[in-house]
């Protein structure tokens, strides 16, 4: 899977989570740009993240992720 | 020895002087050494015992855990950890609430009730602050964000560092070993900065909380005499008060330990600024935050069974509820978890957990009806008016929660808000009455004049660092700002006997 393709897929999660289709996310996008991504939001949008890929994040990934292009180094290395 | 005292103060100054003189690669080993000293000293010498097998377990079930490849042997080892550490806090706090409890069922429920007698434990100084510090630092091992600290010295050092262990914050030892071991050298801006700020703390304590307290206790210690207006005013000065106290113990901490050029995570961010109980509690006790979302929270969404949640109550309840009852349940369990922290009654559990959950489960559950409202009396969400509305109805909530926090007990707090609700007595805010709660005028304008300052050093802290501000205005406007509060602090800070700040709340949790 490439990174653009991640990309896309990640977009759909990120709309359906925060239940806003304006959103479009890129490697630096955080928290902080999106207004309900607190961390109780978190922990959903990493399980829905989970979902569609078809992966598993270990704890350590989960609290440490600081923005979305950490999301996709980890889902990249997880699916090739 | 108390953080305000005269005692505490020469301590302080006698360490930092040997801290900056000692080879720096011992600073840590010195550092120990007072952290021992202030613990001894700070109570019954025997119960250093505590720490010093919660830390030794710690230590070698960590070093286990990282070894071990078998996942479920790890799983053991770290819930062997976990298991004595909160033994531990469980068998010191809590068991006089399973007591307390079972009475009181026994009372109403047999004919002959056998009452149990409850245990009295002298406490280790700092249990709730350290044992969630050590605890972090032995999942964060089991989570391979940090390696098992090979020397058992530094992890009791990070375990009973002396600023810490009396209030808090709690600390994670992934952001502090560097901070921690590593050299320091005398830094003047550092230093002076760490200084400005213990003498903010004296402030919010000598001549704020130790006023307000005078006013809080007078109506909380004869609640029955006592009427309505009376005690909604004593439970708003509490609130200030509470503040004052924990977030200036904290300043002091922070303080001490920039002083040993060891920065400290923030425990508060203006927290009466908040629009809503979510964000309050963002800005409010940060570190327990941080550390029950990080260590209850999100474990307890990632085990099956509330994975597996969303997908079973879906076909009932259609999607969004389903997993809307999922992170209820699991703020439930996160918010219970918060109340006990603060203490092992049911006042605390309800006042700091339950009661916080209903506000934010009923704040969610309500934002239909608000939103509707909103828009049948076109009242504009963004503007000033609206948030200044929305803090104050924050900070009344959270008074109204803390009621529960400062009663003797669950049942008084009942009957102080049945009476709150019953009483309609506002002739006591044109009589004066409200001022003679212990206070004479001269100190009640002291106290109008701090709290101003307090509430416009507030308003400035949401710009950045009031002290990086500081440092960059003229050198005699900054010493006559500094002598000014330094001077306010010692004329008007309210000593009691012996000068020791009379009741630091924080300090037995």
């Amino acid at each position: 899977m490439t990174k653009e393709a991640i990309y896309e897929k990640l977009n759909e999660v990120f709309q359906d989570v925060f239940d806003d289709d304006s959103i479009i996310v890129n490697a630096d996008t955080t928290a902080d740009d999106i207004e309900d991504w607190d961390s109780l939001e978190h922990i959903n949008l990493v399980s829905a993240v989970e979902k569609e890929f078809g992966v598993k994040f270990t704890m350590a990934q989960v609290v440490g992720m600081k923005n979305v292009g950490e999301m996709v180094e980890v889902i990249l290395h997880a699916v090739s | 020895m108390g953080i305000t005292s005269f005692r505490f103060l020469l301590f302080f100054a006698v360490s930092v002087v040997l801290y900056y003189s000692v080879p720096k690669r011992c600073q840590w080993v010195f550092l120990l050494l007072i952290s021992v000293i202030y613990f001894l000293t700070s109570g019954n010498v025997l119960l250093i015992m505590y720490p010093l097998a919660s830390i030794t377990v710690t230590y070698f079930g960590a070093k286990f855990i990282e070894q071990e490849e078998d996942h479920k042997r790890r799983k053991w080892g770290l819930s062997l950890v976990v298991v004595c550490n909160l033994g531990i806090l469980v068998v010191l706090k809590y068991l006089n609430l399973g007591i307390y409890t079972y009475n009181a069922l026994a009372g109403r429920l047999q004919e002959h009730p056998a009452f149990l007698n409850t245990l009295h434990f002298l406490i280790p100084l700092g249990v709730s602050f350290y044992t969630l510090s050590i605890l972090s630092y032995v999942f964060d091992v089991y989570y391979e964000i940090i390696p098992a600290e090979k020397n058992w010295a530094k992890l009791f050092l990070f375990g009973i560092y002396f600023p810490t262990i009396i209030s808090g914050p709690i600390m994670r030892y992934k952001d502090m070993r560097e901070k921690m071991f590593s050299e320091h050298t005398f830094d003047y801006k550092i230093v002076t900065q760490g200084l400005q700020r213990i003498l903010w703390g004296f402030f919010k304590i000598l001549v704020i909380s130790e006023r307000l307290v005078i006013v809080v206790s007078t109506v909380y210690n004869d609640f029955e005499n006592y009427d309505g207006l009376y005690i909604v005013f004593a439970t708003l000065c509490f609130t200030l008060q509470l503040y004052s106290n924990f977030s200036g113990s904290i300043d002091i901490v922070l303080g001490v330990s920039q002083v040993f050029g060891i920065m400290l995570p923030e425990n508060f961010q203006t927290p009466f600024f908040s629009k809503s109980i979510q964000e309050f509690w963002r800005r409010w006790h940060i570190t327990l935050g941080g550390w029950l979302k990080d260590y209850v929270f999100y474990p307890i969404l990632r085990t099956n069974f509330f994975m597996g949640l969303p997908g079973k109550l879906k076909p009932r309840f259609g999607k969004k509820t389903a997993k809307k009852i999922t992170t209820f349940s699991a703020l439930f369990i996160l918010w219970f978890a918060v109340g006990l922290w603060h203490g092992g009654a049911w006042k605390y559990i309800i006042g700091s957990g339950i009661i916080q959950w209903i506000y934010i489960v009923g704040g969610e559950l309500a934002e239909p009806i608000w939103t509707k409202l909103r828009k049948l009396f076109r009242v504009n969400k963004d503007t000033k008016w609206f948030s200044i509305f929305q803090m104050v109805r924050t900070f009344l909530l959270m008074s109204f929660a803390f009621l529960f926090f400062n009663s003797a007990g669950f049942s008084t707090a009942l009957s102080m808000i049945a009476n709150i609700f019953t009483t309609w007595n506002p002739e006591a805010l044109i009589n004066g009455g409200l001022l003679q709660l212990g206070l004479d005028i001269k100190d009640w304008i002291i106290l109008m004049i701090s709290l101003s300052v307090l509430w416009i050093i507030s308003i400035r802290q949401q710009k950045g660092s009031v002290r990086e501000w500081l440092a960059d205005k003229n050198i005699i406007f900054r010493w006559i700002l500094l002598y000014a509060l330094l001077f306010w602090v010692i004329l008007m800070g309210s000593y009691g006997p012996g000068y020791s700040a009379a009741e630091f709340i924080y300090q037995g949790f």
